[in-house]
Order: structure tokens, then C-alpha cells, then sequence
């Protein structure tokens, strides 16, 4: 029952990396996310920088640092598209906050429970993109939501090889 | 205040985050808005602020070092085998190459003249056309990574010479043109993308549109008035008017052909791009489409025009010296001779009219008539030749003439005993025998 205490999972449970991590990771996420779609075309369906972000956040248990990150890979993504800067960035920032918030109260080393959040978070992060495009800045853009369903369901599959890849570069006491 | 700020830190890092972000989009949004003020035309986008400009040219410094890294380390391991490994029959395809090279080296020198007069023309009937005249090889080396941008990224910069809005095509079709330029790498907007815009026109209708991108990445012909001509097949070409592509490159082909769902009236045309937009490896970037030619060009038009003038002058020549040649030499042709073919309605003496004679040269006489001979005829052999053909019998005649009398021929079994025409000699003449050809018949 202490378990789910959020204190003392906290005091307890923080998961830290090495400096190198945090900055080599999610570097190869955007080289990954911005490569790939060479070879697989169409087929890409990922979002690698979502699932970064939500992988420290939910490990780190930060709200700060998950919405730092995501804010930054976001905008990183938004440097590499021909859109406004911001877009994927407040998707990324709202996507980091919540999931750092969840990996408080909950326990996230289940793989269904992380399949889930990672379907779930990535659905949101494309809700947030439509909005902030169609509501904020007021443009036309369609959205094929099959592709936003498929794509949540790449990142939930690959995030399961990719956490426990990612686990084993945390830092033990 | 204290206790405020560390309860509620999390929340007021968030909201500090997203104001910020949404303060940038709403600079971002607020200056195209204010720089657009003049004639928008499709195709064209509005520039980036300095503050956006610097965060994409730091992203794209941070990513494309890796991405052509990977790149060329994957076109490492494929040249390593390909120039090293596998090199089978190479010398057969460098001799097939090296006679097409010849080939399309004396194909190029005509044609290139060609090129020259039709611009020429076109220049003094004042046609507003743009030429390709200098392109630059680039290679694909990413993408924009989201599923909402169809951006890709090129291996060559400003310092390549890239400029933005400049086309970028592929042999097959158009590509995209270019967005932003970094000093190594370019960003390239391609045509399947939402925002794009290209002026097209289709190609047999010769209607016009604007070409862009949907959603799920395929490329539309929007703003069409229905027109029942319009038909999946149709090939697609850029109109010239967008001030990006020149006119006449292919585009795609008419894939199919749907009602506009918001505005009755209207079509939507989905086009397959001509170029494979989703598998680009190499593309050609349009650097300049004035004439710029090379020295080394400029040298072979030189001469090209040197050669061309001189066999012009030797033809000429040749003409003067034929006339000349005529005018001294006989005519082959009797001039006081009138042409029977020429004067329709001539008529005989004997008002028959004149057939023409084929110019068929009249056979020698022969110097011992024979059944043989042309126009001899049975037992009176002597006396049956042409009118110039007098028959001058020797001892030697009855040697050949056959001593057998004459077997009734199958031809004619009606008259048995009846001395019969050889059939052996059926070809005597009917007619006098013709004049010498070029005579005519008077």
C-alpha cells in the first residue's frame, strides 16, 4: 500500500541517468524520426520524440523536466518542418507534464500499462497538434486520423522494446 | 508567496512553457500576416523571422550532420561492394556506355543548334519562356519527420549556390522547390504538402490549376470548374506562372476525377506525381534559367557555327557550279521534239489517238532470221521480219529451221494439218515497230 503513496515512491523510485543519456537519446530520436521515413515512406508510423519525452518523464517522475524536455524536442521537431515553431512543441510540453504526473501515482514498469500510455499520449500529442493548428493559428489543415491511430499504435509497440533497451542506461545507487 | 510558487511550481513551469510557445506562434502567425499585404501567389510563402529562421537553422545543424553521416555510410557500404565486389560484366557496360556517350555526343551538337533557333524565334516573337540552363545534383539526405509536413532535406547549401524558391525536380517530374536554405543543407517544400502550391496546367484540356497537397500526402488539382473532358490518363504539366517551375514539366497524370464536397460546381482532380516522391534519392535543383553558358560551351556553339557556315557556303558552291555546268553543257533531250505525254489530245493521221510509247529500247535486228527471231513467222520466215528487219537467207538458215513438219499445237487443235506459228515464239510484234526512244510519235 506504501507503494502508491506518491512521497514515497518518489524519495524512492526517481530514476536518474547519466548526463550523456539525456542528451544522446533524445538527439538520436530526431535523427531517427527524420531519417527513417526514407526508407520505410508511408509505413513510417512513429513519433519518436513523444516517446522520449514520455519515457523520461514517466521515469524521472518530474513534471518540470518532462515539460523542459518535451518543450524542446517539440520545438526541435517544429525546426525541421516548414510549420510555425510551437506547434509540436506545446504537444510535447503538455504530453511531458501529464505523463510525469501519472508516473507519480502510478506504476509504470508494467509493459500494458506503458503500452497503453504511450497509445494514449501519442493520440493526445496529435489532438493538441490539430488544435493548435486549426484554433490557435486558424489554418485549413486535414488530418487522416488512421494515420494518427496507426501511429499511436507503432509508438506503443515500439516503445516496449525501446523502454527496457533505455532502462538499462539508468544509474544505480 | 513562497509556499505559492513551490506548490504550485509544476503547474507555473507549465504555463510559463505554453505562454511562451504561444506567444512565438502568434509573432510567427502575426508577420506573414502583415508581410502579405501584397498579391499572394500560389507557390509561394512567406519568409521566416530572423528568431524562426535561427531555431530551424540550429535544428538543422543539430540533425542533418548525422542524417548525412548515416547517409553516407550507408552509400559507403553500397559503393563498397558496387565498385569493389561486384563487378561483373563492367567492361561490357563501359564499352555500351562509352558508344552511347559517342552517340549522344553528335545527337547533343545538333540538337543544340536547334535549341538556339527556337529561341531565337521565340525571343523575336516575344514568348515569355523559361529555359533550364543550370542544375545542381543533390542528394535526399531526410525528412521533416512529421506526417503533417512533407519536407525533405538536401545535402547542399547556400554555399552550393541554393537559393530559396528555387525548383527541384527529378528525369520523371517535379519535386518540390525550395523553402529555406542553411549553409550546408536546404529545406525542400514538396508538392504533396498542404501548404505547396504549384501552377499547373493539364495537358490536353489545357485547363489550368493550382496543384497541392491533402492530408494523407496526395497531390490535388483544386479550383477546377466541372468539365466532363477531364479524364483519369490525362498527363499534367506546370503552368510556368508561379514564377518556381518552368513551363512544360511533367507533373503527374490524372489518377481520378471527384465532386468538390464543398463547393458544387467544382472537381477535384487527384494527380500521381511523376516523380516517386516518397523513395527520392537524388534530385536536380534549378540554379539558374538564363543563359549562362560555359566557356567550354560557348566554344563548341563557336565552332558549331563556324562548321555550319562553311558547309552552307560549300553548298552553295556546289548549286553555282551545277547551274554553270548546265548552262554549257547539250541538252540529253531533243528541244524541238515535242513531248507526246505532255500534249494530251494528240491524234494520228489516221485520227486515232497517240498512246505513248514506253521507253523500252527497240531490239537489234538479227542478222539470220530464224523462228526464232522476233517477228518470224512459220514457213515464210524470209519475208516475215520488221519493215528494217530484210531477211538475207544463207546456207546456213535451213540448218536450224525444223525439218520435222509441224506437230498441231494444244493452242489450236482445230486445224490439224494446218501450218501453225510456233509456239515457241509467241512474242512478234503487233504494232510497227517503235522509233527510237525520246522521239515521240508524230
Amino acid at each position: 500500500m506504501q507503494a502508491i503513496i506518491p512521497d514515497y515512491r518518489r524519495d524512492l523510485e526517481i530514476r536518474r541517468y547519466p548526463s550523456y543519456v539525456y542528451v544522446l537519446v533524445p538527439l538520436a530520436a530526431l535523427v531517427l524520426q527524420a531519417y527513417l521515413p526514407r526508407l520505410l515512406g508511408r509505413f513510417a508510423f512513429m513519433d519518436l520524440p513523444v516517446l522520449v519525452t514520455i519515457y523520461f518523464a514517466l521515469n524521472r517522475r518530474s513534471p518540470i523536466h518532462g515539460s523542459i524536455l518535451g518543450a524542446v524536442l517539440g520545438m526541435a521537431q517544429d525546426g525541421l518542418t516548414q510549420g510555425a515553431i510551437g506547434i509540436h512543441g506545446i504537444a510535447n510540453t503538455v504530453c511531458g507534464f501529464l505523463a510525469a504526473s501519472i508516473g507519480i501515482r502510478i506504476v509504470v514498469e508494467n509493459n500494458i500499462i506503458r503500452m497503453f500510455l504511450n497509445f494514449l499520449f501519442t493520440l493526445l500529442a496529435g489532438a493538441i497538434v490539430l488544435f493548435v493548428t486549426r484554433i490557435l493559428l486558424g489554418l485549413h489543415m486535414q488530418v487522416n486520423w488512421l494515420d494518427e491511430v496507426l501511429r499511436a499504435v507503432g509508438n506503443a509497440v515500439i516503445g516496449l522494446v525501446l523502454f527496457p533497451v533505455l532502462d538499462l542506461t539508468q544509474l544505480r545507487d | 508567496m513562497e509556499s505559492f510558487l513551490s506548490r504550485y511550481r509544476n503547474l507555473i513551469v507549465l504555463l510559463a512553457l505554453l505562454v511562451m510557445q504561444v506567444i512565438g506562434l502568434a509573432v510567427q502567425v502575426r508577420k506573414p500576416a502583415a508581410a502579405a499585404a501584397g498579391v499572394p501567389s500560389p507557390g509561394r510563402d512567406q519568409e521566416d523571422g530572423k528568431s524562426v529562421r535561427l531555431i530551424r537553422l540550429w535544428a538543422a545543424a543539430l540533425v542533418t550532420p548525422f542524417e548525412r553521416a548515416v547517409h553516407g555510410s550507408g552509400q559507403g557500404l553500397d559503393g563498397l561492394w558496387a565498385k569493389y565486389v561486384d563487378l561483373r560484366h563492367t567492361k561490357d557496360e563501359n564499352k555500351d556506355l562509352q558508344k552511347t556517350i559517342d552517340r549522344l555526343r553528335l545527337e547533343q551538337a545538333s540538337l543544340i543548334e536547334d535549341a538556339r533557333q527556337g529561341q531565337r524565334l521565340q525571343e523575336l516573337l516575344k514568348f515569355q519562356q523559361n529555359y533550364i540552363y543550370k542544375t545542381l545534383a543533390a542528394q535526399v539526405i531526410g525528412t521533416s519527420g512529421s506526417s503533417q509536413s512533407h519536407v525533405i532535406y538536401l545535402d547542399k547549401g547556400s554555399e552550393d549556390g541554393l537559393a530559396r524558391d528555387m525548383a527541384v525536380i527529378t528525369s520523371d517530374g517535379i519535386v518540390g522547390k525550395v523553402r529555406a536554405v542553411f549553409p550546408h543543407s536546404a529545406q525542400v517544400l514538396m508538392i504533396n504538402d498542404q501548404t505547396s502550391g504549384a501552377g499547373v496546367v493539364l495537358e490536353t484540356t489545357r485547363t489550368r490549376g493550382i496543384l497541392r497537397g491533402d492530408a494523407a500526402g496526395h497531390t490535388q488539382v483544386i479550383n477546377i470548374l466541372a468539365d466532363q473532358r477531364i479524364q483519369p490518363g490525362e498527363h499534367v504539366l506546370t503552368a510556368g506562372g508561379d514564377q518556381v517551375f518552368p513551363r512544360g514539366l511533367p507533373v503527374g497524370v490524372v489518377e481520378s476525377v471527384a465532386r468538390d464536397t464543398e463547393r458544387s460546381g467544382f472537381i477535384d482532380i487527384r494527380v500521381k506525381p511523376a516523380a516517386e516522391l516518397q523513395r527520392l534519392d537524388e534530385v536536380l535543383v534549378i540554379t539558374s534559367m538564363q543563359a549562362h553558358l560555359s566557356a567550354q560551351q560557348q566554344a563548341d556553339i563557336k565552332d558549331s557555327e563556324e562548321l555550319m557556315g562553311a558547309e552552307a557556303a560549300a553548298e552553295a558552291e556546289r548549286k553555282k557550279a551545277a547551274a554553270e555546268m548546265e548552262e554549257r553543257l547539250p541538252g540529253l533531250k531533243d528541244p524541238s521534239a515535242p513531248d507526246a505525254a505532255k500534249t494530251p489530245g494528240a491524234v494520228n493521221p489516221d485520227g486515232t489517238p497517240v498512246v505513248p510509247v514506253p521507253a523500252t529500247p527497240k531490239p537489234l535486228p538479227a542478222r539470220h532470221v530464224d523462228r526464232f527471231s522476233p517477228g518470224a513467222k512459220g514457213e515464210d520466215l524470209p519475208a516475215s521480219g520488221g519493215d528494217d528487219t530484210t531477211a538475207s537467207p544463207d546456207a546456213s538458215s535451213p540448218a536450224i529451221r525444223p525439218k520435222t513438219p509441224p506437230v498441231p499445237s494444244r493452242a489450236n487443235p482445230a486445224a490439224p494439218g494446218m501450218p501453225t506459228k510456233p509456239q515457241t515464239h509467241p512474242a512478234k510484234p503487233k504494232t510497227p515497230p517503235a522509233k527510237p526512244q525520246g522521239t515521240g510519235v508524230q
